[in-house]
């Protein structure tokens, strides 16, 4: 009874969490993954773009491109406008503008079965095998799996053009052009050498030196094991040496149609030879 | 200010509807659909199934399989469990079990046309063209455009085992043997005797009776325009004779692969958009 009534009062002074509740506002533009996908770095890239002369980092990133998931109501109403977002969130009718991040899954498995291990949300005993299993069934996190992320988001939006798909492999093979998309699809005028100043700035090495400096100062990394960092390899492909062979072939198994249309390379060729899926290119005008 | 305090209030003693918020629970049970696609007739079918003690009616229906967005969150967390829930959002992680039902968008449009004139949400003399336009582009309700719908919970459901497709078309043929199907999905044990009563207690005609009697009782109805009733045909195929041939063209040119992969015959030409067989295979394979 106490904790709702300490809920009532933060909710009139607007204290509560915004959490999937908050108002959504139509020039509102998201920043959408699944997690471990590379979300924080392009809120890294984003912010640098956009504000050149302050020093972004792990503790003020939530301010400057700010989560609703972990921030006041009051907070979000009172940003200037147009707002940018982060989200995990799966297809959300009320996100009209969105850059929808995607990673080949067989490396975001490995990706957040660390993370899982940092934060203590799995033992420390769970072998890799058991939780692609598990990451398989959507049982790693409270976002439905990898599949039911990206096929609610590209079955509802690909092909509209408020929806931008970057794949993070492309964005860390050329960071300054994908960055240069995400920048067109935004709006912002800048020159190649602002686009580069902000590529540099959010490099693996820089947030990894920030990261040691402010990780009690992060949502993310407050309070998690500091033997495991939070930023990891930050390359693509890391999964062919770390994922068990058997791992690897249950995850195309499963979701072979969405790799394929993404562009993910198979182990297993004969699941290659699957045409795209007519409902991913049906995105509808707005 | 005061307002807020209300709010609050409520929502400290559970009076709220809680929408979007709600708690859910590991054995809830979702009825899931786009707007005008028979959920509200599920709903009935359902409650009278589970409940054949007490006839539901527009005035007990947000009791018995609650909407979020109507019912108090008291009366939810009261609820016996498991919980049968109505809701018409676009996929949601969240719903452990979902019965989702799918209508023809040609008879979804025409329906949401007039029930948009009772609300007086539109003029009485609309043209259905514009509102076509609208239905398309999502712009008539907030949970998305029909493809946007259906197309989130069929690629991310479809071969899960805790999810139960319901074609409304099917349900009009022979509603018994499609109210089995949600016998055998829920586990429940009901003979065939109950089944035929659930069907009889939710039929056309005596939803028609209650919602004359209770209309007022009822969200969905109170204060729209009695000339027009909520229960309207409650057939299938009506496009046929009131969709103009340029409209049933658009609907099939936004939405033919959908529509082709759920049976729902294309009659127009658009060979850009049929679908082919591989996206139909596609469609179907999911991740459970």
């Amino acid at each position: 009874m106490l904790g709702q009534f300490k809920y009532a009062i933060q909710y009139v002074l607007g204290l509560d969490q915004a959490g999937r509740n908050f108002t959504v506002f139509p020039d509102d533009t998201f920043l959408v993954s699944y997690p471990k996908s590379g979300n924080t770095w392009v809120r890294f890239l984003l912010a640098n773009l956009i504000y050149p002369n302050q020093a972004v980092g792990f503790a003020n990133i939530n301010r400057l491109l700010p989560a609703p998931g972990v921030l006041s109501k009051r907070f979000l109403r009172k940003l200037p406008r147009p707002r940018i977002l982060k989200s995990h969130e799966t297809f959300d009718v009320r996100f009209r503008k969105v850059i929808y991040l995607v990673r080949d899954p067989r490396d975001v498995a490995v990706s957040e079965y660390h993370f899982d291990l940092k934060k203590r949300y799995i033992a420390p005993d769970v072998s890799l095998e058991q939780f692609v299993k598990l990451f398989i069934a959507g049982q790693t996190c409270s976002y439905g799996s990898w599949w039911e992320h990206v096929a609610s988001w590209t079955a509802a939006r690909q092909g509209n053009p408020a929806f931008l798909l970057v794949r993070y492999e492309d964005l860390l093979a050329d960071s300054i052009g994908e960055t240069s998309k995400i920048a067109e699809f935004l709006g912002i005028q800048c020159d190649q050498e602002r686009l580069r100043t902000a590529v540099e700035r959010s490099s693996a090495d820089k947030m990894r030196k920030l990261e040691k400096q402010q990780a009690d100062q992060w949502t993310g990394t407050r309070n998690t094991r500091k033997d495991i960092p939070f930023v990891r390899a930050a390359k693509s492909g890391g999964w062919k040496e770390t994922l068990p062979r058997s791992s690897a072939e249950e995850i195309e198994f499963a979701w072979f149609p969405l790799l394929n249309f993404l562009g993910y390379e198979l182990q297993n060729a004969h699941l290659n030879n699957t045409a795209i899926p007519a409902w991913v290119r049906s995105g509808e005008p707005l | 200010m005061i307002k807020r305090l209300t709010a609050a209030l409520k929502r400290a003693v559970g009076l709220h509807r809680p929408g979007r918020s709600l708690v859910i629970l590991p054995d809830d049970i979702f009825l899931v659909s786009f707007p005008k696609s028979g959920n509200t007739w599920t709903r009935f079918l359902l409650a009278n199934l589970t409940h054949p003690e007490q006839p539901a009616t527009f005035a007990n229906i947000d009791r018995l399989i609650p909407d979020p967005s109507a019912t108090r969150k008291r009366d939810l967390d009261r609820m016996p469990r498991p919980r049968i829930i109505k809701s018409h959002e676009c996929f949601d992680p969240r719903y452990p079990r979902v019965i989702y039902i799918v209508r023809d968008p040609r008879d979804v449009v025409i329906s949401q046309y007039h029930y948009h004139r009772k609300l007086r949400k539109i003029e009485n003399d609309s043209p259905l063209e514009k509102f076509v336009t609208r239905f398309l582009a999502g712009e008539t309700c907030p949970h998305g455009s029909w493809g946007q719908n259906v197309s989130t919970w069929l690629t991310t459901r479809e071969r899960d085992s805790h999810f139960l497709l319901l074609r409304y078309e099917d349900m009009v043929e022979n509603p018994s043997r499609e109210l089995a199907k949600v016998v055998a999905f829920l586990n429940l044990s009901v003979g065939s005797e109950q089944i035929a009563l659930a069907v009889e207690r939710s039929s056309a005609d005596r939803m028609r009776k209650l919602e004359k009697d209770q209309a007022e009782l009822q969200g969905l109805t109170r204060g729209s325009r009695k000339d027009l009733s909520f229960v309207r045909a409650a057939a299938s195929g009506g496009w046929r004779s009131e969709l103009p041939a340029s409209l049933v063209g658009r609907i099939e040119n936004a939405w033919g692969p959908i529509m082709q992969h759920l049976g729902y015959e294309v009659t127009s030409q658009s060979p850009s958009r049929t679908g082919s067989d591989e996206s139909r295979g596609i469609l179907s394979t999911s991740p459970r």
